[in-house]
């Protein structure tokens, strides 16, 4: 450990600048933003901005969008994430291929593969052939790229992405799960998905609650991929069109009070979550 | 121990899973090499609302280079854009080289008051939901003017916390008996950085690279909002756009996009891994 000073600054100082300028001073200093009311006086003015920021029906749109995508894709890479690494630590030595194949769609970017995402979703592309002919269920052909189905395609954009890098989060914490546990269990006739639920998931839920929260908090970017097939004024409106909208305008007032109203939003459930996962957690 | 056929069963699942994953992929490529005309009257088909199916193309007519030659050749507007993505990615690296390591260097071997806490406030803006961390940002970018300019979209990211975190959980980890030959030769903190810490961190330095690349690849809302001249966007904001103008060439354009990428990743493989497994909050 190094102790001299200036040699700390040296170090130090550059990077912590930036931090204080560009992330910790303005979100200090937004707050007065959204507790002024924006004239040329810039009187204070409480938290009425707050009261009309939630009164506005497009951010509670927004926050209810993104709060349903990111609370229906973080189970979904959850339990998918869950199960393919179980299956992987079977394999042992001979999963490293797989485990390398499933990060590679985490580094591509999605504004080149929602080319092919739409031919996939169209009202005439393969996902409702399969769905129509293939599967034999008939019926109607659904149309998935404008409208509430929008979602779908948006959904399994963002686990296709995704699935890998919680993939792999799990599998380097199943490496540390005695495998003696696992041959008394079978030796107990207890099922291979009851010694999943029973053993593993217990062991190692520190692990469990990371993958789900950073599933969970990466999930509220979605946006990139409705901006892309819908525009500012998508049928899914998400909080991040909002903010861009009001971005545009100009408008800080509504702009900061709508950050912090999420802040405090994300840190209650995350609070939530953390109580839970202390409660269950196995010493 | 497992029985042999159950593990069959996986490697064929797994395998499934796998080509499931990367078809998109295989097919982006394969469709760039489709005659212009060819893809012009299939994408078209697209938005029909038709009784008919999209079929899948299988065998072009004949393999053609065409779509290619248009982007290099004939229509500069995609390389221009492709251009500003590249300066854009490799600005924000260039810029995280300088600030990044040498932050993570002074969290993980000074010693000093405040320490656990600065890095406690790493952390947590690095879990704060972008939209929480966009706002004030771009209120510093309005003071200081930098609105429409390269640098409202390069400077905030060169201080980006997620790799912070990253490299400090890396160098926290490297033993303290690697720094003290170097101090024995009275070598100080600059040199130790510099001739031990930095070989040492390869891996990772690595990971962050490939990761942080992919980042600024994959960027759209920041240029969206702080960058109002279209011309000045990366590619990864107008390629819909582009794609709808110019939908013979898209998907040549697509796979073009994407293969930076697959170099990183084919070249970065081992350490990306490495990088991810790091990032669990320890």
């Amino acid at each position: 450990m190094f102790t001299r000073k200036r040699m700390l600054a040296l170090f130090l100082l550059p990077g912590l600048a930036g931090l204080l300028v560009f992330y910790l001073i303005p979100f200090v200093y937004g707050f007065y933003f959204s507790v002024t009311d924006g004239t040329r006086l810039n009187e204070y003015v409480g938290f009425s901005n707050y009261l009309k920021v939630w009164q506005n029906p497009m951010f509670q749109q927004g926050l209810l969008t993104t709060m349903e995508l990111s609370l229906l894709c973080a189970p979904i890479i959850f339990v998918l994430a869950f199960a393919i690494a179980g299956m992987l630590r079977s394999l042992g030595q001979g999963s490293t291929f797989y485990r390398n194949a499933l990060l590679l769609p985490y580094l591509m970017p999605s504004s080149a593969m929602i080319l092919i995402w739409l031919l996939i979703f169209d009202y005439s592309g393969v996902f409702n052939q399969i769905l129509v002919e293939a599967l034999g269920l008939g019926g109607e052909r659904l149309i998935w790229t404008s409208g509430p189905l929008l979602r779908v395609p948006v959904i399994l954009l963002y686990v296709w992405k995704n699935l890998g890098f919680s993939v792999v989060i799990f599998t380097s914490a199943l490496q540390a799960v005695p495998q003696a546990y696992y041959e008394y269990a079978s030796l107990e006739g207890a099922s291979r998905v009851k010694q999943e639920l029973r053993i593993t998931l217990p062991l190692i839920s520190p692990t469990a609650f990371l993958v789900f929260v950073l599933a969970w908090i990466n999930a509220f970017k979605i946006f990139k991929e409705i901006y892309f097939i819908g525009g500012a004024y998508s049928d899914l409106y998400t909080l991040q069109h909002f903010m861009n909208n009001h971005f545009a305008r100009i408008n800080y007032q509504y702009v900061t009070t709508a950050a912090y109203s999420f802040a405090v939003i994300v840190l209650i459930l995350f609070g939530a979550l953390y109580w839970f996962e202390m409660r269950h957690r196995v010493e | 121990m497992m029985a042999k056929k159950p593990r069959l069963f996986i490697h064929a699942l797994m395998w499934v899973i796998v080509a499931l994953l990367l078809l998109p992929i295989v097919f982006t490529f394969f469709y760039s090499f489709f005659p212009k005309s060819e893809m012009d009257a299939y994408l078209s088909l697209r938005g029909r609302f038709s009784e008919a199916w999209l079929p899948l193309l299988v065998s072009p007519k004949v393999f053609s280079l065409r779509q290619y030659y248009t982007i290099f050749i004939e229509e500069p507007m995609y390389l221009r854009l492709f251009l500003n993505s590249v300066t854009y990615g490799v600005g924000i690296l260039l810029g995280q080289m300088v600030f990044v390591p040498s932050m993570a260097y002074a969290l993980s071997r000074f010693r000093f008051r405040g320490r656990e806490a600065l890095f406690f406030v790493v952390m947590a803006l690095m879990l704060m939901p972008f939209q929480v961390i966009q706002a004030p940002t771009v209120i510093t970018l309005r003071t200081l003017n930098l609105m429409n300019t390269t640098w409202a979209v390069l400077l905030p990211m060169w201080f980006t916390p997620f790799y912070i975190f990253l490299l400090r959980q890396f160098m926290v980890g490297i033993p303290a008996e690697m720094f003290e030959a170097g101090m024995m030769d009275g070598a100080g903190p600059v040199r130790a950085y510099f001739h031990v810490m930095m070989p040492v961190c390869r891996p990772v330095l690595g990971a962050a690279l490939a990761l942080s690349f992919a980042d600024s690849w994959n960027m759209v809302e920041q240029p969206l909002v702080y960058l109002q001249n279209e011309m000045a966007r990366p590619l990864s904001v107008m390629f819909n756009v582009l794609s709808e103008s110019k939908k013979d060439i898209a998907f040549a354009g697509a796979a073009l996009y994407i293969v930076p990428m697959l170099v990183m990743y084919f070249y970065f493989q081992e350490d990306i891994l490495l990088g991810v497994q790091l990032s669990e909050l320890k």
